[in-house]
């Protein structure tokens, strides 16, 4: 194992000096002026994305509009991890969530208080979700994030009251329906800009089907598809916690 | 409509996908007839797109509908970018038709691999081949990220949800592939910080306003090249792809094996040449010797390592490797023939390793065997089978009118004008390694093995033959079909077009060169 350890230590050195000869001409740290800060393709974004498309968070126009195309390939790439992870653990078969607890985890106290506080949690923690995703056009927020704490009030359940219990109310095949819903509306928003004749994702258009201007449609739209992204993060979170957690046998379960 | 063929190449995949996830699981008999009809509008699209290219040019195709934006320095775009030329139009076709055609071929063989998982397995292959697709489209060097990104994930899940032993080469892999894929993330985050743009035409223009001897541009491209390098298993980075590949269910391999080199080697090349500039690349740095050098040394290990192996997969996979050597090499000899030679081996190689693949899956799971020794006798018992082998094999010698020839004419010009006598000899010695390797099966099949007619049959054969588990010999004089047609037409369609390649060799290197010259124009500067 020697020797591999050494050629492993001096690709690391190799490595290290490589990239701390790159740090000899980068900009300083912080620079204004430096390209990625004072270029034309950031100063085309900070000056116009608010007229281009009403979106006070210029983040979030960025990421919704100008480099959308991206972005629902981001959220394929969520698709794509919970779809592999379920085909590599999981058992492929349609696997029915029991009613009843299975013997192992029958002796397994289920906590009143703990169970009752989560119902209690999870509405709020979904609410705010909601908040998070409808608020992205104003600050940190938007589709992923919302979509992620979706994800974790599902999650919450599954900790508190057994797998079973939340596969009842979020089964296999009804999360990755929702996740393939959630690509089917980012993707099927960019369809419709190409059924009105325009080109793909070009959501200006749109102001045919919602009404308003060019740049309202634009606005509309980037929630519509930032809704889609958090339908696919909520449902492949849960899904890869079950598969995950139940060694892909969908039950028992941490 | 036209307009949007470039687009439409991407999505139809995607859209296929979405379909599965949602109304497949349900009613499987869908999956097949949407994949197949998906690919089939993708490869239309491509054709369509190409047939405009050599009408007009190069085609641009911008997503979310922004312009380019006009400043005193020029146009600069705040959006992604589609680039169509002739070049990246061959190799989408050969992407769409390999994937179309593969999932013909491979209806059996999913449904008895991954019963339990056929859509989640249908869902997986449309995304690989939409992300391999959108990597040689795109003109945008972050989109073409999270396409690898797709890629990447899908050839993980698809290569592990085989065996038990794939599930360790996928891991393999997937330690791999992500640090290639970082290396290139790095290299692309190394040329916003200096260029301020994603877009790979203004990279390339920014670039020219920057010193030459920049240290961080020079990294970039460094870390670019072994990012790829790793991606495409340019030896000695090759460590995750014979088994990956050998141990993956057939119609992975059969479709991982052709593309996903070729298309990494297509992205090298497309960053040499539109992003850093064949004047920085080959008249700057003047790494020509190293790069060549070491695909010298991939040429021969990669032949000497199949030529060692028994088994057929293992030895196609290894056989892989050295092709990636022509190819990098071709690309680094700093002319044009050899750049050409470079790119039209990328259709070529891609179609006959797709051929063998099909080739070799049909006689896996027809003898049972998966040795070399499985090809005894087969010209009896599966004389169609062995007229694709027998194409492809000689494209693979290098034997005119074959694909294989043409390419190595190229390549081997290449390497004489450039000086580049090892590179000529590797390229040699790997058609005679090629010459042995296929020759000995060809033989093999041709005078070994099954009996003739009234020759008696001794118990020991029967014995032999059944511990095969299939009674080949059932039907001496042709046990065609047996092989459902699915499996054999797109075989021959794919042996056929060895020989499509390799006749239309003067007008394919024609529309190569071509795209060359714009890109070389638009460099110079």
């Amino acid at each position: 194992m020697k020797p591999m350890k050494l050629a492993a230590l001096l690709t690391v050195i190799a490595t290290g000096g490589l990239l701390l000869y790159a740090t000899s001409d980068l900009p300083d740290w912080g620079d204004p002026l430096s390209p990625a800060n004072a270029g034309d393709l950031s100063t085309h974004y900070i000056q116009d994305s608010r007229d281009d498309t009403e979106v006070p968070n210029l983040v979030t126009a960025v990421l919704a509009d100008y480099r959308g195309y991206d972005t629902m390939f981001e959220t394929v790439v969520i698709f794509v991890a919970g779809l592999g992870i379920l085909s590599i653990l999981g058992q492929g078969k349609r696997v029915e969530p029991l009613a009843e607890p299975v013997a192992s985890e029958g002796n397994r106290e289920r906590d009143m208080i703990t169970i009752t506080t989560c119902r209690l949690v999870v509405p709020i923690i979904q609410i705010f979700a909601l908040y998070v995703i409808a608020h992205g056009h104003y600050s940190p927020g938007g589709g992923f994030q919302g979509g992620v704490m979706l994800g974790a009030s599902f999650i919450l359940i599954a900790l508190t009251s057994g797998l079973p219990d939340a596969l009842k109310r979020m089964s296999q095949e009804r999360a990755i329906f929702l996740a393939g819903l959630g690509v089917l509306i980012y993707a099927g928003t960019g369809l419709l800009c190409m059924a009105l004749g325009r080109n793909f994702l070009d959501y200006e258009i749109l102001h045919k089907v919602l009404g308003g201007t060019g740049v309202k449609a634009r606005y509309d739209s980037m929630l519509i598809v930032e809704i889609g992204v958090a339908f696919t993060v909520m449902a492949i979170m849960f899904i890869i916690y079950a598969v995950l957690s139940s060694k892909g046998r969908m039950r028992g379960g941490l | 409509m036209v307009e949007q063929f470039p687009i439409i190449i991407i999505i139809a995949p995607l859209f296929g996908a979405i379909l599965i996830a949602l109304l497949g699981f349900r009613f499987q008999s869908l999956c097949l007839p949407a994949v197949v009809g998906s690919l089939a509008i993708s490869l239309a699209a491509a054709v369509g797109a190409f047939l405009k290219v050599l009408e007009q040019g190069t085609v641009l195709y911008n997503l979310s509908g922004w312009e380019r934006v006009t400043t005193p320095r020029g146009l600069f775009s705040v959006s992604i970018e589609y680039r169509i030329d002739a070049i990246s139009g061959l190799v989408l076709m050969v992407i769409a038709a390999v994937g179309l055609l593969n999932a013909i071929y491979s209806k059996v063989s999913v449904t008895t691999e991954t019963p339990n998982k056929v859509p989640h397995y249908y869902i997986l292959y449309l995304l690989l081949v939409a992300g391999l697709a959108g990597m040689t489209i795109t003109n945008d060097a972050f989109n073409l990220y999270v396409l690898l990104e797709i890629s990447s994930l899908t050839s993980y899940a698809l290569i592990a949800i085989g065996s038990r032993r794939a599930v360790l080469a996928s891991f393999n892999y997937v330690i791999m592939g992500t640090i290639g894929a970082s290396f290139y993330l790095l290299g692309v985050g190394y040329l916003y910080i200096k260029t301020g743009t994603l877009n790979m035409t203004d990279i390339h223009s920014s670039l020219a306003t920057i010193p030459k001897d920049s240290a961080s541009i020079q990294v970039a491209l460094i870390l670019i090249l072994i990012g790829l390098w790793i991606k495409m298993a340019f030896f000695p980075l090759h460590g995750w792809l014979p088994n990956a590949y050998a141990y993956s269910p057939t119609a992975t391999g059969t479709l991982m094996g052709p593309l996903v080199t070729k298309v990494m080697i297509y992205i090298m090349i497309r960053m040499m040449l539109s992003v850093f500039g064949t004047e920085y690349v080959f008249d700057h740095l003047q790494w020509t010797n190293i790069v060549v050098g070491l695909s010298v040394v991939a040429i021969v290990a990669g032949s000497l390592f199949a030529l060692s192996r028994s088994d057929l997969r293992k030895m196609l996979t290894y056989l892989i490797v050295a092709e990636v050597g022509y190819m990098v090499g071709g690309a680094w000899l700093a002319n044009s023939m050899g750049m050409t030679g470079a790119i039209y081996h990328i259709l070529s190689d891609a179609m006959m390793t797709f051929t063998l693949f099909m080739v070799i899956g049909i006689v896996i799971t027809r003898t049972g065997e998966t040795q070399l020794t499985a090809f005894q006798g087969l010209f009896r018992k599966m004389p169609i089978t062995m007229v694709g082998f027998t194409i492809a094999a000689l494209s693979m010698i290098g034997l005119p009118p074959t694909c294989g020839f043409f390419s190595k004419y190229y390549l081997v010009r290449g390497g004489i004008e450039a000086g580049q006598w090892a590179y000529v000899s590797a390229l040699l010695f790997s058609s005679l390694i090629n010459a042995v390797i296929f020759f000995r099966l060809i033989e093999m099949a041709y005078f070994h093995g099954g009996k003739a007619y009234g020759e008696e049959i001794t118990d020991k054969d029967h014995e032999h033959h059944r511990s095969r588990g299939k009674d080949l010999d059932a039907e001496p004089d042709g046990t065609l079909e047996k092989v459902p047609c699915s499996m054999l037409a797109p075989m021959l369609i794919a042996a056929a077009s060895l020989l499509a390649i390799g006749i239309l060799n003067r007008p394919i290197a024609g529309w190569i060169n071509a795209a060359l010259e714009t890109l070389n124009l638009a460099q110079g500067g």
